[in-house]
């Protein structure tokens, strides 16, 4: 998204050390859009990895706490974080409040281009999530993959540079 | 953006959901409500929705408009049933569902009249489900319905709105649907409306009590009392706090070191004061010679003995809030001023008042607008909300406010001789045709330019006797309804550098050309100087952070500091912005993301430069928005945070190196003050006030208030002992109501607006 940045973003990629996993990817799973009418049908919470070995998108995480059960599951992509995007692929879920999610896949030049900087997300969709808004249909859960990286605790200080997906993550 | 999805989706819920058949009310056919409840809306909205969505419907701030354009580009594909339903589970502003069903249906009958839907002889129910474009055209009837003579029934109304099983009210008056993981298994067919009103929730934030005596409640008689000079302004004593952000340069920084990283662990409560409930509160403790003054709701003025916390004046302005409980965007104040043997405060409702410090008695008053009225009963024209700063005996002033489209009205800064109350000069914020800056606006005539409002209170360069002051968007909010086609509209969204002694423009630079998206650049412009550099600070919603040449306004340099997706290329060399294609290519209609969202990046908790490590500390918030173009809003966590709404960030001043950033889950709602004891302060929405070491954002001690910590933390001294004030409270726009929504588990009470004074123990 900002390539001026590839640079000090290659050294930050460096400095941020993977989760114990070892996925290449990671993202917290939060609630899609939202107001007051329709936080009643919109909740939950969960974490994801993902891998790419230049063949293979592996992808698997959990999920807790909607409010009704989750229904289906997709990889999407996006024109950048945070706008909705069309679906890629179908992942497999448990088809109730909490549970996991998995899927494995081969990705085009073109995905692959896309898991690289930042564009692909993880959506849950379940039962009582109202469908009249465009970004649905369902969609209760999201998150974007990003680069896996560094993350604290709360009110845990970090100390110069910090994780910052326009700067940190390459744009093409 | 998905026009064609929405367009399906919206055929799709008037099949699904027409109840009475989408034909049965084409435009200009009778029916989808009755006269009876036009006229009775009428009564119950200007009573519970005018405040804030205006007489006109226009909208304002954070209340989107529910006429015209707009409101049709939002709700046109949709149907009534659905604009029932989020009016009911959501309005007013912190107490949805606290109306009766008749309420409600009466409003939403009288917003559809006002958007040009007819009258017959059916009622409006919840279950009337009609596409509201299908009896709509956004156009209102010449006149406006008689509103019924019959008093609007809050009381039996919020009786009737508690939910049987209902508990008692525990967070601030927003109706709490569901738990999660709790009773929501609303059976199958119930609308979510119904869904939201199933299961645990609060109707009634509780019995408010609204003032009815004005006045001055209680007159002082401060003895000895040291009047304030432009010399203690330009070098305020260390033991005071004269102004908002401490000093001109907008600082907030206390060179007083007696807590410091060491003893800081051991402060302790010294006396907390009981403020007037209901409102909003955002305000800036003031500190001179032992006497602290305070604003409170009503526009309350009170001196107290600022080590003791003994009130020694009260004088209770007026008006009181316009409803109990917590309040709008545009109902405070954010700081008063000292000068002379004055305190100068200006009210929401564009009143400047002097009052005597020593008694609290009135010296003289005006208004920013002499009065002026809007036609047809709509109020007065100026309203304002961010605070003061008085310059060489004058005091300089902002507005918002500041009139409709197609009015002779501007937003300007006006300044006042502190001696009279005389306007002695005035600034008009958006360029006027012929002026610099005015072929900006996409050949809008001047009548149409609106917008640029001064909500934040300015800073001032002594040296260059130079006042600096950030503008708020362009209104419309939405490019493709302001009809300012690819106009940088200036100058919105600016940094004005503005001649303290006449006001004449010396330079002007516009961070957001055109911006959509309510992501103003109004907050403080700090001045820093380093060598023979002197630069101002600033940073709004966007979350960037710029730095500019304070005597040309050159742009210098600039950092992001939180994620954004609005700029599809933003260049921290140069300043310059290109906006994400969809942004720039919007439709009426269409759901624009944004992140960040209106809570910011940054908003009006403001930053702190601790100069002697010339370090800007600032607080942030990571929330995003989807917007539609009347200003209608769902929210989502900012991506990359893992819900964490808040952050605390600190950069170095000179290259704007980041030195330290933390994150947590509840935003912050006050400004920082950091001390020559290398601490500084800040308090959340979660009722935490806490104290962080300025060198590296560790938490060095904190404590747990009665509700959101809320407002600007100050820091003083009385007889060689040093204090730190903060106020907690409620009330305000996107920096209470995103986090109220996206924060479940967060509980606060509706009431508790107080302030707390702590020291180290004797």
């Amino acid at each position: 998204m900002v390539s001026k940045h590839f640079v000090p973003a290659l050294f930050a990629a460096l400095v941020f050390t993977a989760p114990a996993l070892g996925a290449d990817y990671q993202t917290n799973l939060g609630p899609m859009p939202l107001d007051d009418e329709t936080k009643a049908v919109i909740a939950g919470r969960g974490d994801a990895t993902a891998s790419y070995d230049g063949k293979t998108f592996v992808v698997k995480g959990d999920f807790r706490g909607m409010p009704s059960n989750a229904i289906s599951a997709h990889v999407f992509d996006s024109p950048v974080a945070g706008m909705p995007g069309n679906k890629l692929f179908d992942l497999e879920v448990t088809k109730s409040t909490s549970g996991t999610i998995s899927g494995s896949f081969t990705l085009t030049s073109a995905q692959a281009r896309a898991l690289r900087t930042g564009k692909l997300y993880i959506q849950i969709n379940s039962e009582k999530a109202p469908a009249e808004y465009p970004w649905g249909p369902k969609g209760t859960l999201w998150g974007w993959l990003f680069p896996a990286h560094e993350t604290v605790g709360a009110n845990i200080p970090q100390q110069d540079h910090w994780f910052l997906p326009q700067l940190d993550i390459p744009s093409r | 953006m998905r026009k064609k999805t929405g367009l399906l989706l919206g055929a799709a819920a008037t099949i699904a959901l027409g109840a009475l058949g989408a034909n049965a009310f084409g435009q200009g056919a009778a029916g989808a409500f009755t006269t009876a409840q036009v006229n009775d809306g009428r009564a119950m909205y200007d009573a519970a929705c005018a405040g804030c969505h205006l007489p006109d419907l226009s909208g304002t701030n954070d209340a989107p408009a529910l006429g015209g354009t707009a409101f049709m580009g939002a709700w046109g594909k949709r149907t009534t049933a659905q604009l029932y339903s989020k009016i009911a589970t959501t309005m007013p502003l912190g107490g949805g569902g606290s109306l009766s069903e008749k309420q409600y249906t009466d409003i939403t009958a009288y917003i559809l009249e006002r958007n040009g839907a007819r009258a017959g002889t059916a009622a409006f129910t919840p279950a009337t489900s009609v596409v509201i474009g299908s009896i709509a055209n956004g156009r209102a009837p010449a006149n406006r319905p008689a509103a019924s003579t019959e008093e609007p029934d809050s009381g039996a109304a919020r009786a009737a709105a508690t939910a049987p099983g209902g508990t008692a009210a525990q967070v601030s008056g927003r109706q709490e649907s569901a738990p999660a993981s709790g009773t929501g298994n609303a059976p199958a067919g119930q609308s979510l409306f119904q869904r939201a009103m199933s299961g645990v929730r609060v109707a009634d934030p509780g019995g408010f009590g609204l003032p009815t005596k004005f006045g001055l409640l209680l007159e002082g008689n401060i003895q000895n009392y040291v009047p304030v000079t432009d010399a203690m302004l330009r070098n305020p004593p260390d033991s005071d706090w004269l102004m908002y952000r401490r000093n001109y340069q907008g600082w907030s920084y206390s060179p007083l070191n007696q807590i410091n990283t060491q003893n800081v662990a051991s402060l302790q409560l010294k006396w907390m004061w009981s403020l007037p409930e209901n409102g909003t509160l955002e305000i800036t403790p003031l500190i001179h010679n032992g006497v602290l003054f305070i604003w409170g709701t009503s526009n309350t003025i009170q001196a107290l003995d600022a080590k003791s916390g003994e009130l020694l004046w009260e004088n209770r302005l007026g008006p009181a809030p316009r409803r109990p409980g917590p309040g709008p965007s545009t109902e405070e104040t954010r700081s008063m001023g000292l000068w002379g043997n004055n305190i100068y405060v200006n009210t929401p409702q564009g009143y400047l008042y002097a009052l005597d410090a020593r008694s609290g008695k009135e010296v003289w008053k005006t208004h920013i607008t002499d009065e002026k009225k809007y036609p047809n009963n709509g109020g007065l024209v100026g309203s304002s909300t961010g605070g003061v700063i008085i310059v060489n005996g004058r005091v300089l002033v902002g507005m918002t406010n500041c009139g409709r489209k197609g009015d002779d009205n501007h937003c300007y800064i006006s300044a006042y001789d502190a001696r009279t109350g005389k306007r002695d000069w005035k600034f008009t914020t958006v360029a006027l045709k012929g002026e610099k800056g005015g072929d900006t606006w996409g050949g809008l005539p001047d009548n149409e330019r609106k917008g640029g409002e001064t909500w934040i209170a300015g800073t001032y360069d002594p040296d260059s006797n130079t006042t600096y002051w950030g503008t708020a968007q362009a209104k419309p909010w939405r490019r493709d309804l302001r009809g300012s086609k690819d106009g940088a509209t200036d100058w919105a969204n600016s940094t004005i550098a503005l001649d303290a002694d006449t006001g004449k423009l010396k330079w002007a630079y516009n961070h957001a050309p055109g911006e959509s998206l309510d992501l103003d650049e109004v907050f403080e412009r700090v001045v820093v100087t380093h060598g023979d550099q002197k630069s101002i600070l600033t940073i709004g919603k966007p979350g960037i952070l710029w730095k500019l040449d304070a005597r040309t306004g050159k742009f210098l340099a600039a950092k992001q500091t939180v994620f954004q997706n609005v700029y599809e290329n933003f260049n921290e060399k140069t300043g310059a912005v290109v906006y994400r294609k969809d942004i720039h290519n919007q439709k009426v209609d269409q759901w624009l993301s944004s992140c960040p969202g209106p809570q910011g990046g940054h908003d009006w908790q403001a930053t702190s430069y601790h100069q002697p490590s010339d370090t800007l500390i600032i607080p942030l918030s990571q929330s995003c928005v989807f917007m539609l173009g009347n200003g209608s809003q769902t929210y989502f966590e900012m991506p990359g945070t893992n819900g964490n709404n808040g952050r605390l960030s600190a950069y170095r001043t000179s290259d704007l190196k980041p030195l330290w950033s933390f994150q947590q889950r509840s935003p912050f709602l006050t400004g920082v003050v950091s001390t020559a004891g290398n601490v500084a302060f800040v308090g959340d929405f979660d009722r935490v006030f806490r104290a962080v070491d300025v060198r590296n954002g560790k938490t060095l001690w904190k404590s747990r208030l009665g509700t959101t910590v809320q407002g600007y933390p100050v820091s003083f001294s009385v007889d060689g002992k040093q204090y730190i004030a903060v106020t907690t409270g409620l009330g305000g726009g996107s920096p209470q109501n995103k986090p109220a929504t996206l924060l479940r588990e967060v509980h606060r009470p509706a009431n508790g607006y107080n302030l707390f004074v702590f020291g180290l123990p004797d």
